[in-house]
């Protein structure tokens, strides 16, 4: 695929006509991406703006004048003088029948909405296109595999819609390759290499895969296990705990129960990226064993609930005994990865200024 | 002699242009399959993530990654073998673990089967034997011709055989005394189209690709005929294999290519052999690489070998096969022209069209417009097979009726028999029939009647046939080669193909025939390639021309298997 982005000076400003009406466009823009911007809300299922065009769902299609077959507009670049419909009868026709279509090879058009955050992109459209119709009735595409040991990312490809998303964003935006497409035609099949469970591939469970499946094909495993717990599913916006990049995730909670993490697509840091630990790392958050408050193991041998100034000033005590006694190289400190630059530069001057010694490290540089 | 490690392959291949494919064929003759360690050492000599390189082999349908492998039989049951023995083959060979395969492209001398790297013909299990490609049988019009000129002369597979009958002369006549240009416009003047099916003038491709910067252009010759029904590149490559090297050559010429690549299909392991051996003595003679007819021309020539996929025959896909990607077609814009092979300025033209070059270059534009009927440029082989009297290849001048080729030059169907229909374009135009048969065979005429000529491929179904399975056999292909990449060819596909074989149940007439049309409107428009796009042209003229076929056959459905 050649990438229509790269090749994008945006400076020329050209005319097309779309719907009827004249507009601007800078050289480079698909008519999906004009189309777009005038909120034409042009039906895609293949479609993810992070990713290249594709053009596999050919819901897109558009009208353009002189052009026999209508045109995928997601990989159709914009020129100048072109004119475009949108919508049309026939154009609106077509889109029906495709979603007839795979509304025919896919097992269950509703899926729950912890998924994912595209996953009820395809519930969607089928309700606006009317299209549970039950024509084409025939055989099923794809095989389930999930029984996929891993603990994070549902493989039900018996909803598997093969546009292929999970596969181009495993390449394109995470760059790990770790699954591709097998076979041809109706018995394509996302796969991981030779088949394998994808914790023997080169998966690194970020759920970039699951967060851009239009389907629910692929699910949030931990999120689903709050499928039935009672209450609507509330988002809010926050920043990943982990480290110091600041990925903007929405917290999912049902009630007072955090319940899954979506990775925000307009988060500046992340662009809707998130690693294994910030998409399905945060049980912690609710976990029975997590501490309220400071412990002390006092000479019992046991640890003892304690206020903050007492906890400190032991602390402390115990840093100026072990200098005291061993010199200051007996001091070594590591920061934690998840501390941001300003607790991380904080940490360091502690070590140096106040302990006089240079043994500081950071548990990211592992 | 020691089988070659792992690392003597890679070494072999790893600097070669378009390596991926024969690195796997390689893998596969020393191991006679695929195995998990071959493609883990695949990819990482070639530095193909391991899962990508995994779903590409799946993709072809040649390369086996079991045993009995390679070794095994394969068998043709194509969709005119299929009608005449292919599958009762099959059945006898099962206990050597052969396997199906789609029309394998030696439809006038039946029943290819290939166990290795042999091609082998026969109706039984006994009476197998290897047989070189049929020689197209001398004009039976007396008309002249211009790819099929030469190809009867002794010898003519050798490079002396091929000057003694006139090869070269026209790179000489080039390379002595025209313009890149001046080459493209004999070509242009010519009104030669692309013989592969799409029928896009050459002239204006060459120049296109003569005009766009980037550096090394490349030429491919699209050796892939997988449409079934069509075995006239497979003619040409066996019997004047010069006459191919000699068109790319100047096509070389003319538009400044450096590289030129054979995509030749799998199911032609022979010819593999004799263009490997053509190209060599072209080499050897000056024909070929740095110093071509001492002119300082450089250009050389490689093949690379398909592994089963008919979709590889579409350009897009080609170039990606080539590149080592999965082949599914790509996006165009851009096009080949400028974006092709290794996404440089690319021409992709059909082995018919490359060999029609010399003769047009040494005799002129005029000449080669002139042997075209009236007012049509050209000629066009066909190839001819299924119930007919003397299937093979004709080159035909462009706008003789149809009528003419098959009673009067193939002698007509079987005694007692009729035509019922025929194929247009190997399976991709449909079928036509009933006074429709009355066509003459050039694309204005053949386009009017809702099909196209094509890559010439023309299938004969006698009154015995039974259309609707005729039409079900077409579709299983087209649902068996569909890529999997666009929605309305990849569920469409098969949603036809379930209609035509009857397991839909109780669909009314009416509900089974909205939506065949439903189906085929939408393929036909919104397809992403000429797959998609070409495939309802079958239902379309099956219910056109047979619609008491048809409402038997949904009868029958409705009422449960029998």
């Amino acid at each position: 695929m050649t990438g229509l982005r790269e090749q994008r000076p945006a400076d020329r400003v050209l005319e097309m006509t779309l719907d009827g009406e004249p507009v601007k466009f800078t050289e480079g823009e698909t008519i999906y991406e004009v189309a777009e911007r005038h909120r034409k809300d042009v039906p895609t299922l293949c479609y993810d703006p992070r990713l290249e065009a594709f053009g596999a769902c050919r819901l897109c299609v558009v009208e353009v004048e002189g052009v026999r077959n209508p045109v995928a507009s997601c990989t159709t670049p914009a020129t100048d003088g072109m004119i475009v419909k949108t919508r049309t009868a026939i154009l609106e026709k077509h889109r029906k029948t495709l979603l007839e279509l795979v509304v025919s090879e896919n097992r269950n058009v509703e899926v729950d909405e912890l998924s994912g955050y595209a996953s009820q992109e395809l519930t969607e459209l089928v309700d606006r296109y009317e299209a549970r119709t039950g024509r084409f009735a025939g055989k099923q595409s794809g095989t389930t595999n999930d029984a996929d040991r891993n603990p994070f990312i549902l493989r039900d490809y018996d909803n598997c819609i093969s546009c292929y998303r999970c596969v181009r964003v495993c390449a394109e935006q995470e760059g790990d390759y770790a699954i591709s497409v097998m076979n041809r035609g109706f018995a394509t099949q996302i796969t991981a290499e030779f088949g394998r469970d994808l914790r023997d591939s080169q998966c690194t469970f970020c759920g970039q895969c699951v967060q851009t499946c239009p389907t629910g094909a692929l699910g949030d495993k931990k999120a689903l296990r709050d499928a039935e717990t009672p209450g609507e599913v509330r988002k809010t916006r926050s920043i990943c705990p982990y480290c110091g990049v600041g990925c903007s995730v929405d917290l999912l909670t049902k009630g007072e129960k955090l319940v899954g993490v979506l990775p925000a697509m307009d988060g500046p840091a992340n662009e809707g990226a998130l690693c294994v630990k910030g998409q399905y790392a945060f049980d912690f958050v609710q976990n029975a064993d997590r501490l309220g408050k400071p412990l002390i193991r006092r000479d019992d041998g046991e640890l003892h609930e304690c206020e903050w100034d007492e906890a400190l000033d032991f602390a402390a005590n115990g840093f100026k005994e072990a200098i005291a006694k061993h010199g200051r190289r007996s001091v070594y400190g590591v920061a934690s990865g998840r501390a941001p630059h300003e607790a991380a530069y904080t940490m360091q001057k502690f070590i140096r200024a106040g302990c006089g010694t240079n043994y500081i490290d950071n548990c990211s540089r592992a | 002699m020691p089988s070659p490690s792992d690392q003597e392959l890679i070494g072999r291949w790893k600097g070669e242009p378009a390596p991926l494919l024969p690195l796997l064929h390689a893998f596969h003759d020393r191991d006679g399959w695929l195995t998990d360690e071959a493609l883990a050492a695949v990819a990482a000599g070639l530095r193909i993530p391991i899962a990508d390189l995994y779903g590409t082999v799946t993709f072809y349908h040649h390369f086996s990654r079991q045993p009995p492998g390679k070794a095994a039989p394969r068998v043709c049951t194509g969709n005119v073998c299929g009608l005449n023995g292919g599958r009762e083959l099959l059945a006898a060979l099962e206990g050597d673990g052969a396997t199906p395969m789609p029309c394998a492209g030696r439809c006038d001398d039946m029943v290819p089967v290939i166990v290795g790297d042999r091609a082998l013909v026969g109706t039984s299990a006994e009476s197998l034997v290897h047989r070189a490609t049929p020689l197209p049988a001398p004009n039976p019009g007396g008309r002249e011709e211009c790819v099929f000129a030469g190809i009867r002369e002794p010898g003519r597979a050798t490079l002396a055989g091929y000057r003694k009958s006139g090869g070269y002369a026209a790179l000489e006549k080039a390379v002595g005394g025209m313009s890149p240009s001046g080459v493209v416009e004999v070509l242009t003047a010519s009104k030669l189209a692309g013989r592969g099916g799409a029928g896009f003038p050459t002239g204006v491709k060459w120049k296109a690709v003569a005009e766009a910067a980037g550096d090394p252009k490349c030429i491919v010759c699209n050796a892939d005929e997988g449409e079934p029904g069509c075995f006239k590149d497979r003619a040409l490559m066996d019997h004047d294999p010069f006459a191919v090297i000699e068109g790319m050559t100047l096509a070389a010429y003319a538009r400044g290519a450096r590289v030129g690549l054979i995509y030749l299909r799998y199911e032609y392991p022979e010819t593999v052999g004799i263009l490997e051996g053509a190209i060599g003595e072209a080499r050897a003679a000056g024909m070929l690489g740095g110093d071509i007819l001492g002119s300082g021309m450089r250009f050389d020539l490689h093949v690379r070998r398909g592994a089963g996929a008919y979709i590889c025959g579409e350009e897009g896909s080609l170039l990606n096969s080539l590149e080592g990607k999965h082949p599914f077609p790509r996006n165009k814009p851009p096009y080949p022209v400028t974006h092709g092979f290794n996404n440089k300025p690319t021409v992709v033209n059909n082995v018919e069209t490359l060999a029609s070059v010399p003769p047009i270059v040494a005799r002129g534009a005029d000449w080669y417009r002139d042997l075209g009927e009236g007012e049509h440029a050209g000629t066009k082989v066909i190839c001819l097979s299924g119930d007919i009297r003397r299937p093979g290849n004709y080159e035909v001048p462009i706008g003789i009726p149809l009528r003419t080729l098959l009673d009067e030059w193939a002698g007509g169907p079987g005694e007692g028999r009729s035509i019922q229909a025929v194929t247009m374009a190997g399976l991709s135009g449909g079928f036509l029939a009933g006074e429709d048969l009355e066509v003459t065979l050039d694309e204005p005429c053949i386009r009017a009647k809702g099909s196209f000529l094509g890559a010439g491929g023309i299938i004969v179904f006698d009154d015995r046939r039974d259309m609707v399975r005729a039409a079900h056999d077409a579709m299983e292909f087209f649902a068996h080669e569909s890529c999997g990449k666009c929605f309305p060819c990849r569920i469409g596909t098969q949603r036809i193909t379930e209609r035509l074989n009857g397991g839909t149940g109780a669909l009314s007439l009416d509900a089974w025939l909205a939506e065949i049309a439903d189906i085929g409107e939408t393929m036909k428009a919104t397809s992403a390639c000429g797959l998609g796009l070409a495939a309802p042209l079958v239902t379309d003229s099956l219910v056109r021309y047979f619609p008491e076929q048809v409402a038997a056959h949904v009868e029958n459905a409705a009422a449960g298997p029998a």
